[in-house]
This record gives C-alpha cells, structure tokens and sequence, in this order.
C-alpha cells in the first residue's frame, strides 16, 4: 500500500506543476495573440465605446501595466483561491463557471457511459466472429469515428428531431434533451474504443489460460465476460486521456449544435473577448480534471492487475503498458 | 421588381400598426370566418427562437449586441416611442419641448408609472438613468456614445426634468427611443448596480425570472403595466402569462425548430428558408428593414489605392450588386439604393437609381486615374505597381458576407482590380481595423436616425489615440463635415431633411463605400401567433401585443 500513497502524493505533485504551466500558458497565449484588451472586452461590430469607458475599463482591470505585473496579479489571485469577475459578464468567474458546469458534466457522464457501454459491447460480440460480423462492426466503426461529430449531430437531429420528432433539438431541461447531444458525442468516440477494444479482446482470446477455460468446459460468453474482457480492457483505461479529451472537446460543437448550456461556450466565448479571468478559470477546471482523470487511471492500474501494487510508483504506467 | 421593392418598404413602414392591426382586429368579439379567434386571449407562454448574438449583459445600457433590445424591451420602457417613419411619440414622458438652439430638452414625465421593485418613475429616475448610462463604471458599449452630448441635468419638479446638452443634438429624441437606452429602477441603479447585467429592473409589460447564459431568457407578465406606449395597439397588461426567448445559433436548427413546432416564432430566419416559409400555411412571415446604414463594404480613403476617388468609383461602377445580392440572399434582400436604408428618416428617395453597373465606365475611371497598364494576370498596374487592395474579414461574420466579398473580388478582377482576401483571427482583425491596416473593411450600423451619416463619415470619427470611431472608411471630407454637424444641431425638421439630402448625393459622388443591402430583420411564426409587432426605434420582435390562439 505504500507504493499507492507515494503514486498519489507524487501525482498530485505533479499536478500542481501541470495547473502552473497550463495557467501560464493560457496567460501567455490571450496576451500575445493580437487584439487590443478593452477594446475586446466593450467592443464588437455593434459598440461605440466612448474614451472614459476605454479609460475605466482598462484602468479597472489593470491592462496598462507591463505584462509580467499583470500575470503576478493573476496568479496571485488564483493562489489565494480567487478566481476573480468577468470582464464581459461583469459576474464572478465561479458563478460563471458553475452556472455552466452542470450541464457540460451532464453531457460528459452521459456520452461517457454510453461510449463505453456501446464499445463493449460490440467489442464482446464481434471479437473473433465470423468475418461478415467483424467486417460489419469494424466497418462502422471507422465511418463513425471518421464522420464529423457536426454533421453526425445535424444528421442525428434531422433524423430523430426534425423527422421522427422524437427528441427536442434545443435545450438542456432534463433526459428527453439529453439523449440527441449525448449520442453525437458518444459515437465517434465508442468507435475509436470499440476498435481498440476488439483488438486487445482478440489477442486475449488467443492465450493459453483462455484455451485452458474452455477446456474446462465454460461457456462462449463467460469465457469472454470473465477471463478476457478484464485483460482486454487495460489498454481501454490507458486511453482515458484521450476520451477525457475528446469528451471536453467535442462538448464545444455539440453544445452550440443543440444550443445546450456549457462550458465549451462559456470558453469559446470568453477567448473572443479576451476575458482573462474567464479563460484562466475554465482552464484550471479542465487542467484540474486531466490531473484527477490520470490519478484515478494509475490507481485503477493497481486495482486491476496486482502485480504493480508494489511496485515503484513512477514505474507502474510503463509496467502495466508493457504487459498490455 | 418595382412591385416587391414597394410592397417591402410598405410593410417596413407600417409593421407595428398594419401587423397588430391584422391580428387583433376589431375588438369586436366572436371568431371570424375561417374559424379563428380576433379578440385577443390572455394567457399562455410564447417561445421564440432567437440568433446566437446573445448579449452578455442584459443591462439595456451595458451591451451592443443585436440582440439587446429584443431581450431588455419586455423589461424596460423608454422615455419616448419612435413610430415608423420617424415621428417621436410620448411613452414614459408626456411630453418634451426643446429650447436654446435645440441645447436643453424639458421632459414632463409621465404620472403613476412604477418600477418592478415598487420605485416610482419620477424626474430623479430620469436623471439617474442618464447618469448610469455615462457612468464609466457602467462600461456602456453603445449608449454612453448615443447620449455624448449629454452634459448634466436639473429636477425642476417631481415629474419635469430639464436636460442640457453641451452642443445641439437633434437625434437626441431617436436614440431615446431605442431599446439600448430603456429606463432602469432608479432604487435598483442606487443600490444593487452590480445586479442589473443579470436581472435588470425595469418598468415594462414583463418581469424577468431568469437568464440561463447559453441558453434563454425567461419573463412572465407584469399584471399591473398601464402605460403602454401610443404605438401599440392595447393597454392594460400583456396578454402572454410567459415569454421564453431561447438563443439558437445555428441557423439550421433554429429555422427546424419552428417548423418542428418547438418554438412559435423565430427571428433572422434564414434567408434560404424564406420561400418555403411564405408557401408554408401554417407559417406567417414578417419583416422590417433595418434602418440605419445599410451593409457595405468600406473603402480606406486614406491610403493608396483608394485615396483616389476614381478607383473608388471605378471599383464601386464594376461591382454587379444587383446579382450578387439576389444571389447570396436568395432574392430576399433589398439592394441599398445608397448610404442610408430605405426606412431611415430623411432617405434621400430621389437618389434612387443613381448607382448603376457599367464596367465600362469602371474601365474608364481606371484608365483616368493612370492605372493604364496591366500585367500578364490581367491586373492593372501604374509605376510598377500592381493594383492591389487588402481585404481581412472577421471569420466570425456571417458567411453571406465572405460570398459577397468573393463575388465582389471576382468584379474587381475583372476591371483589372486584385482584391486580396485575408481571414485572420476576430482580435488582429479588429487590432488591423483600429490601426487603418486595411483597404476593405465591411459592416452596418444600426440607428434610427439619418444621423448615421455622422457616425460613419464625419471625420471626428476617424479612429486615432484613444477616440474609437466608426468612420471606418477614414473619409475626411469638408463639406460631409459641415453638412452632417449642421444637420444633427438644427432644429428645423424641413432644412434637416435638406442637409441630409444633400450629404447622401454627395456620398454618392465620393463613393467611402459600397453599399450592398438593407439589412431586414426577417420574423416567421406559427400562425396560432397573433399580433407580433416590431419596436420600429430598433426593428426588433415586440411582444406586448402578442397573444396565442387556440
């Protein structure tokens, strides 16, 4: 067990380096792209800002210092654990953000399970099939994986929406809605996964402790459930990073297809205006969420194959990705 | 053509009255003959679908977003109402009367109005309104510049309000109008500032439950509103129990969501869709164009090439805005006749026609200005020089304009002109427009008042230091100059109209941009909706008069 605490101690170590350089990073990227702050913040096609409000807004939010003061100030403030006021909404960052998060988490969890359920599924019932049903499923796979999660969305909504009226197109109030967005994220998704797992699933079938079950008289499906699919799903959960990824990404473009609430908006919205305090948030949140998403993947590492418990916490990934 | 181009102004002008008249009828009672209702029901909740341009601050004098006055109108009345056509009614103030040269405006205000928190509307609201909307800690976008002149104000008495200008402002009544300046609780201002982006107080036929950013705006009906403005076609409180305004971006998925019957009406609908709406029975399909300056391609007057009026002529002379304009909007849009929509006031409707295609005098101009040569691409070029103009365009606009400005480029190519088009990010396009690193910018503005000519081409407005102006097209012009300043400090509706005039045929001779269509703000809606109107200050959905049929 000692190798597991010094594996989180030594990962939450990590994580703060990584919360640093991703808030720097950000801070550095919004100050160096071109675009003049105050008039990002109170400008746009349709605003006329007179010069006392460019003169307030870039007094109040400190924009006339040399940039070094201004990451200080920022930094600062989120060290001291305050995430600061928007520049555009003119509300706090936190209620900002939590306002937004619920939904994206809604949407994440959702195309998350369904993701998984559907590529394990597929995956148990193609793996070493005959080659119509591996061909079939492979083949699908890879056109929805290839397929635009947009125009998956716009199909989904013609479809199911427009068509057979069946779910709303808009919104984010309860189930009903939550379906359509949900399934545009899942499936390209479930279709990079379900090829993966297919694959593993296959190399394990293939193992003389899988030939030795069979001989002791177990059945098709138990062998599969029981003694392959736990082997077969390491290389899943070393993926995590990408389906984390792929799930916060791609909630931007479902969020505005379906018109939901989100954290993708709150973002896309607040680099085009320059909202420093908005960005670095919402940066630090998903910052926040990969270093959690990898803690838990290494401690799963440990619950799924024992071998590594006491091994040397660096040393654990590599392990586990070598016996994979 | 001509039949449809009257038929639109017609209905542009009269929206408000001739639409609420058509749906409320009578009052008479009783259902007419194809079975449905003409006296307005109470109740129900009405859903309408707007663009993604939601405003990220629902204070009316705290954003600029198109969307602003369609969201904050339900909530907060202003001081006057703006009839099509430009005649200023009384709404929150009875009455006004303008002295010293058009310097001080008297307000008599209106008696037994109140604000959703209780406060009452009085000349100490007024003039603390005014000061919000100055205030810099307001961070106006857009109402701070409409009220510059504003200088300060004196109660006079508990309901007049003596206001003074520092120079003559006759747009000053227009602008009131419009929904960006509605009026705020005064008690709300004093004490809770910080809660008006969110849930602005106001006086107005509805209160606001929530905004969900993202997403909508929800309001439910203020049962003791009485003081509805003249233009509308009742009194009393609204008729809608609720309104939700749902933000829809895409123009796909709002456009099927009315069609699907999730919502009742949308706004912007998609130029492609307008046919299939007009054949659709169960749909209606209103319309207003904007008034204000119509979209345009600007021309940076103040560097080469298009510091010479005849490449600005030649280019504007080569450009067939006819086709490009049907083209691109599917017949539906109006091709701006000059430098004012055809619904501003004071448009110079003899101008009409005076801008034609002729690429022969495009060729012509060319040649005159000494841009005799051209190189083996077919470019003109004069001293070694080819002739090139820089185009960025913001990849945020709506892509009507990129397929203008592609067929616009394909034009200038022609005549021997190379348009480069450039799309880099939203910020270095704005950073490149601040600098005057362009020779093509495009855009509108919005305004109901000829005033607009100001705005865009007076040469005050020319961006420099820390003044941000809208003469995008950098013209410096003495006699735009004088004529536009004359016409916003007269007093004299009759020589205004004059002025005007003659700044519009005088733009048309120096060519700062080429306009291309009045923007409409195109509504379609179930017919089960009745009585949608426009505010015509700031053509935008109106729905004090609005009810649901069965």
């Amino acid at each position: 067990m000692h190798g597991a605490l010094r594996l989180v101690g030594w990962r939450l170590l990590t994580g703060l380096g990584v919360l640093w350089g991703a808030a720097t990073l950000a801070f550095l990227v919004l100050h160096l792209t071109p675009g003049d702050q105050a008039q990002a913040i109170v400008g746009g096609e349709n605003a006329a800002p007179t010069p006392e409000v460019i003169a307030q807004v870039t007094r109040e939010y400190r924009l006339d210092e040399p940039w070094y003061v201004q990451y200080l100030l920022h930094l600062g403030r989120v060290v001291r654990g305050d995430l600061g006021t928007s520049y555009r909404l003119h509300t706090p960052v936190t209620q900002a953000i939590g306002e937004q998060a619920g939904a994206t988490l809604e949407l994440a969890a959702a195309a998350a399970v369904v993701a998984l359920a559907l590529s394990v599924v597929v995956a148990l019932a193609s793996a070493k099939r005959r080659r119509w049903v591996r061909g079939l499923a492979s083949g699908s796979e890879l056109v929805i994986a290839s397929i635009p999660s947009f125009w998956l969305g716009i199909l989904l909504l013609t479809v199911f929406s427009f068509g057979l009226r069946l779910f709303p197109a808009t919104g984010s109030h309860g189930f009903q809605s939550l379906v359509l967005p949900a399934l545009a994220l899942a499936l390209p998704i479930a279709g990079v996964l379900g090829h993966v797992l297919r694959e593993a699933l296959e190399e394990v079938l293939e193992e003389p402790f899988v030939i030795s079950a069979r001989t002791r008289g177990q059945g098709d499906m138990a062998v599969r459930l029981r003694h392959a699919l736990r082997h077969a799903l390491v290389p899943l959960i070393t993926m995590t990073g990408y389906w984390v990824g792929a799930l916060l990404g791609g909630a931007v473009i479902t969020e505005t297809l379906f018109t939901r609430q989100g954290i993708g908006r709150l973002l896309l919205g607040a680099v085009n205006a320059k909202d420093l305090p908005v960005v670095l948030g919402v940066v630090l949140l998903s910052a926040g969420i990969y270093v959690l998403v990898n803690l838990l993947v290494d401690l799963l590492y440990l619950v799924i194959d024992p071998r590594l418990r006491d091994a040397p916490a660096p040393a654990a990934r590599t392990a586990v990705e070598g016996s994979a | 053509m001509t039949l449809k181009r009257t038929t639109i102004r017609v209905a542009a002008a009269g929206t408000a009255a001739a639409l609420t008249l058509a749906a409320c009828g009578s009052g008479s009672g009783g259902d007419d003959a194809d079975g449905t209702a003409t006296t307005p029901r109470n109740g129900g909740t009405l859903v309408f679908g707007e663009n993604g341009q939601e405003p990220t601050c629902l204070d009316p004098h705290g954003n600029a977003s198109s969307d602003g006055p369609v969201t904050t109108v339900p909530v907060a009345d202003s001081l006057v109402w703006y009839a099509p056509g430009g005649e200023i009614q009384s709404w929150l103030a009875d009455s006004w009367a303008v002295s010293d040269g058009g310097r001080t405006y008297t307000f008599k205000l209106r008696h037994g109005v109140k604000f959703h928190d209780g406060a009452e509307w009085n000349a100490v609201a007024l003039k603390t309104n005014f000061e919000h909307m100055r205030d810099p800690a307001t961070k106006s976008p857009l109402a701070a510049s409409y009220i510059a002149p504003y200088e300060d104000s004196k109660v006079i008495d508990d309901h007049t309000l003596e206001v003074h200008l520092s120079s003559a402002y006759s747009p000053f009544l227009n602008v009131l109008a419009q929904g960006y300046l509605g009026m705020i609780s005064p008690k709300q201002i004093k004490e809770a500032p910080q809660t008006i982006c969110e849930k602005p107080i106001g006086s107005g036929p509805f209160i606001l439950d929530k905004w969900t950013k993202g997403q909508s705006v929800t309001y439910h009906k203020n049962p003791d509103y009485d003081w509805a403005p003249k233009g509308a076609a009742h009194t009393g409180p609204a008729y809608l129990d609720k309104l939700e305004i749902r933000f829809l971006g895409e123009d796909a998925t709002r456009y099927s969501a009315l069609v699907s019957g999730e919502v009742h009406a949308i706004d912007f609908t998609p130029p492609q869709h307008v046919e299939e709406v007009k054949a659709n029975p169960d749909l209606g399909f209103l319309s207003a164009i904007r008034p204000g300056h119509p979209m345009s391609f600007w021309l940076n007057t103040s560097r080469a090439p298009f510091d010479d009026v005849r490449v600005r002529q030649a280019l504007l002379a080569a450009v067939d805005r006819k086709a490009i304009i049907e083209g691109i909007s599917f017949g539906q849009y109006e091709v701006a006749s000059g430098f004012v929509t055809s619904s501003t006031p004071d448009y110079a409707r003899g101008l009409e026609g005076t801008i034609t295609h002729d690429e022969a005098a495009a060729n012509r101009l060319l040649d005159e200005a000494g841009w005799t040569a051209k190189g083996a691409d077919g470019i003109r070029t004069k001293d070694g020089r080819r002739l090139v103009a820089y185009f960025p365009i913001d990849p945020s606009f709506p892509a009507q304009r990129m397929q203008i400005a592609v067929q616009t480029q394909a034009a200038a190519k022609r005549a021997g002109i190379d348009i480069q088009l450039q799309t880099p990010p939203t910020q270095e396009v704005s950073d490149r427009i601040l600098a005057g690193d362009y020779d093509l910018s495009s855009g509108l503005w919005a305004t109901n008042t000829a005033d607009v000519l100001w705005i865009q081409y007076s040469s005050e407005n020319i961006t420099s230091g820390d003044r941000r102006g809208q003469n995008v097209a950098r013209l410096k012009d003495a006699e735009v100059d004088r004529l536009v300043q004359e016409a916003r400090e007269t007093t004299d509706k009759a020589e205004q109209a004059d002025l005007y005039n003659q700044v519009q045929a005088r733009l048309i001779e120096l060519v700062p941009a080429i306009p291309f269509y009045d923007d409409p703000r195109p509504v379609s809606y179930q017919k089960k909706v009745r009585g949608l109107s426009f505010t015509p200050a700031y053509p935008s959905p109106y729905f004090y008069d609005t009810w649901l049929d069965r």
